[in-house]
């Protein structure tokens, strides 16, 4: 069996965003990165399936951007996986979904993964594209925003997060591709003898001239702040009046009373 | 690894390039990422039971323990064979700085990884490693390190307790009371200082169920209260002869060598506690309001961010310059070396100067700031629901422990004279040469073109005014130099300081050119905050030991002389401080 992981790097969350100067992404200067969220819970899941298989499956990482991420390839070496795909793309930020997709799917054309799993959505961009994108070009069975991933015979079954907490079960042949959502499972952290036999694992490295030949289909026009709201309303006076004043407010302004 | 292998206290007579340090900008991929893990096990793991770890919960902090066995963070400096991971010291005080976020937790994990498990390594037979060693750095058992009594601290060789061996041979007898003995209460296997026949210093591995060792009431401290720390009573303990560790009559050099990595290690945890309790005294300064302003716009509570960042720059840059001096000097010993531990332990023992540094430097960096984050917090800062509070408190110890801070600071200039007299510094001869310049200033200007021009020329002062002060001490003193403890201490001072202003501009240099604008700014912000201060305090220990040592006119030839090499024109102080600051104030953390 072999399995294939796709995770992104992205900025520390809590870093303090601003315009990069052509004003349509974030300025990369002095921002820590780390794995992707969402991509944690698929490395995880792809290990625990390794481990319920008695590690045959053969578990490739994939991520796409420039050198620094190789940092998060290695992460999920420690975690577990097989070996690691770099693809070299030091503009990978500049790339709609669509281009993201097909790099992947370029490269996992003829590799015969019977599973892929991926993050339901990047914690920056935040598409949700990429995961879909690939199982549509490469023909394969898909669910979205897991929370619960079983696997046996060749079927994934696929506890899925609907609306309102409301859940869904699908089953999927494989090949297959899942997205993965929080509360799939708890990412180990990686163990210090893992993180050194991590060393060892082979990482490739493919240009990424080699795998992308689709032209984006979206372009970003605008990143920027949201505007300040303004502050709030004070009012005072006698409570009948406070009433009246406040009752008028919420007709005229919103949807509460409506 | 660095370009030139440097000696013991070689800085103080010559030169070092900003290739010969490292730093913690130079970790590895996997460094980076055992850090995360640490880092990652203690924010999720330990922090959140920090109320039930201080209110003495030790079966809690027994667990966590083997969570960090399972992690692995219990096996970094055991060897291959056994099961360890044998990493560098880098990555070992990356551990240790890491986890000293933890407060207690991190004092019960450095005592086991530190004191506890380093005699075994470093002089336990086959049969004894094979035994013990497992266990240890699985977490299944933890370690303790007993060598202070009741009435020997500092004079640690002076200890009372005995070891007799049986009449049949197959065991020794350990009588005598052990004192302040961290993780008594939760070990498994001690280390044991005794004499054997009252006479020869030596170490033994003693089991907790060995008959006649009992375990004293847990103290109630001042600080680190969730750690445990008690007495450990031998009366009549069976020791089998087998668990005798090293030689008979050689266990000064277990205790000592061990003191060594522990005093460096307590520089890393301390450089780890500072970050954590300035993280919280920012985040405090951009909360708190006052006259209708958070109290983070005031110059009064910038400065105190901007000294103590500054000054965990250069705490940091001591203990990772020192790490990298350690791992240089070990990676020429070949594996296969059949005293291996021993030449490893020489390897050691030669930065012993430096590893005092560490310890009195990164210890009194830690109280100044913590007494910063307290004073920030005003009264809050005195309430015990304020972690400030608990900082305050947990710091105090690492200026006892470990050998005391002035215990540490007579080693230093102790060292470099016994060093001097072999041979192996030529003291004598760079302080004629400093006499020399004493009486004949150089007036060569400044090359302005140069990274660092100005801090540059001020340390080649300061070694001159070192090596001044500790040629005119040995001329008066002579022999009984080792007697005048107020000018060794002033010495020392004087020694540590060159230490660390180095250490923060030889880093500052070497990692420049890779940052940004930005990050360049806060650098040399650092930079000149901290050679600011620390020219000072060297200024005034400098005239310390010279009113102590000289008068009349070799006084004042020699105060004209140190006003002369103290000298750092500082300009632009205040905005250094401000841009230090408002960096730190934006980023709400220690921003290096």
């Amino acid at each position: 069996m072999k399995i294939l992981v796709c995770i992104k790097q992205v900025p520390d969350m809590e870093s303090r965003f601003k315009a990069n100067s052509q004003g349509v992404w974030f300025e990369e200067t002095d921002l820590a990165f780390r794995m992707n969220e969402y991509d944690e819970y698929a490395v995880e899941q792809a290990v625990q399936l390794k481990e319920q298989l008695g590690d045959a499956p053969e578990v490739t990482v994939l991520s796409i951007g420039p050198d620094r991420v190789v940092e998060a390839i290695k992460k999920a070496l420690a975690m577990g996986c097989d070996r690691g795909v770099h693809v070299q793309d030091p503009a990978a930020a500049t790339r709609d979904p669509w281009q993201i997709a097909s790099i992947i799917a370029s490269h996992a054309g003829d590799k015969g993964y019977d599973l892929i799993l991926t993050g339901m959505q990047s914690q920056d961009r935040g598409s949700a594209q990429v995961g879909v994108t690939v199982a549509e070009e490469l023909g394969y069975a898909c669910a979205t925003t897991l929370v619960g991933f079983a696997f046996s015979d060749g079927t994934v079954t696929a506890k899925r997060e609907l609306e309102g907490g409301i859940k869904g079960v699908v089953r999927l042949r494989t090949p297959a591709l899942v997205t993965c959502q929080l509360g799939l499972n708890v990412p180990r952290y990686p163990t210090l003898p893992n993180i050194m036999k991590a060393k060892k694992k082979e990482i490739q490295t493919i240009a990424v001239a080699e795998l992308l030949k689709e032209e984006p289909l979206a372009t970003t026009v605008s990143f920027h702040p949201p505007a300040r709201k303004g502050g709030g309303i004070v009012l005072e006076g006698d409570v009948g009046v406070l009433v009246d004043q406040l009752l008028g407010i919420l007709k005229d302004k919103t949807a509460v009373l409506r | 690894m660095s370009a030139k292998l440097f000696k013991g206290a070689e800085y103080l007579i010559s030169e070092v390039s900003s290739a010969d340090v490292f730093t913690p900008e130079d970790f590895s991929d996997e460094q980076r990422q055992i850090g995360a893990t640490t880092e990652q096990f203690v924010l999720n793991e330990v922090l959140p039971h920090r109320e039930e770890i201080e209110h003495h919960n030790l079966p809690l902090t027994v667990e966590l323990m083997k969570k960090c066995g399972e992690l692995g963070l219990l096996m970094i400096d055991a060897p291959e064979e056994y099961g360890g991971l044998e990493l560098d010291k880098a990555t070992s005080m990356l551990a240790a700085e890491k986890l000293a976020q933890a407060g207690s937790f991190s004092v019960t994990y450095s005592a086991h990884t530190g004191i506890g498990t380093l005699p075994l390594v470093y002089y336990g037979t086959k049969e004894q490693k094979e035994k013990y060693l497992g266990k240890i750095i699985s977490g299944e058992w933890i370690a303790a390190y007993c060598l202070t009594e009741p009435g020997s601290g500092s004079d640690a060789l002076g200890a009372a307790a005995t070891a007799t061996l049986s009449p049949d041979g197959r065991h020794y007898i350990l009588n005598g009371t052990k004192q302040f003995i961290t993780n008594g209460g939760i070990a498994n296997l001690y280390t044991v200082f005794a004499k054997i026949d009252k006479q020869h210093f030596t170490g033994f591995l003693v089991e907790r169920t060995t008959e006649g060792l009992s375990v004293g009431a847990e103290e109630n401290k001042m600080g680190v209260r969730g750690s445990s720390t008690t007495q450990i009573i031998l009366e009549d303990a069976m020791v089998p002869v087998e668990n005798l560790l090293g030689e008979i009559g050689k266990g000064h050099k277990i205790a000592f060598n061990v003191l060594n990595v522990g005093r460096f290690k307590l520089g890393a945890g301390a450089t780890g506690a500072a970050k954590r309790a300035i993280t919280e005294g920012v985040r405090y300064a951009n909360e708190r309001k006052a006259f209708g302003v958070p109290i983070a716009t005031f110059g009064a509570i910038q400065e105190k961010i901007a000294d103590q960042t500054a000054a965990i720059f250069a705490s940091e840059s001591v203990v990772y310059r020192l790490a990298g001096l350690i791992d240089d000097r070990l990676a020429t010993i070949p594996k296969e070396t059949p005293d291996y531990y021993e030449a490893y332990q020489e390897g050691i023992e030669e930065y012993s100067i430096e590893c005092a540094i560490a310890k009195v430097f990164c210890s009194e960096m830690l109280a100044d700031t913590v007494d910063a984050v307290v004073q920030i917090h005003g009264g809050y800062g005195f309430i015990q629901e304020y972690a400030a509070e608990g900082y305050y408190r947990d710091e105090r110890i690492n200026r006892i422990w470990e050998g005391t801070n002035e215990i540490n600071r007579l080693l230093i200039p102790g060292i470099i004279l016994k060093r001097a007299m072999k041979g192996e510094i030529p003291l004598q001869k760079e302080a004629m040469k400093a006499f020399e310049s004493l009486m004949s200033p150089s007036f060569d200007e400044l090359d302005d073109s140069l990274p660092f021009a100005a801090e540059k020329a001020l340390l080649a002062n300061l070694k001159q005014a070192f090596l001044v002060l500790a040629g005119s001490g040995v001329q008066k003193f002579m022999n009984t130099i080792k007697d005048e403890q107020e000018i060794l201490l002033a010495v020392a001072d004087v020694a540590i300081n060159i230490f660390a202003i180095e250490s923060a501009i030889l880093r500052a240099e070497k990692i420049l050119p890779a940052l940004s604008d930005s990050r360049k700014a806060s650098i040399r912000a650092a930079v000149k905050v901290f050679t600011f201060n620390g020219s000072e305090k060297t200024a005034s220990a400098a005239r310390r030991a010279a009113y102590y040592i000289e008068e009349g006119d070799t006084l004042t030839m020699l105060l004209a002389g140190i006003r002369r090499f103290t000298r750092y024109d500082a300009t632009g102080l205040l905005q250094a401080k401000r841009q230090l600051a408002s960096a730190s104030i934006a980023a709400e953390k220690y921003i290096f």
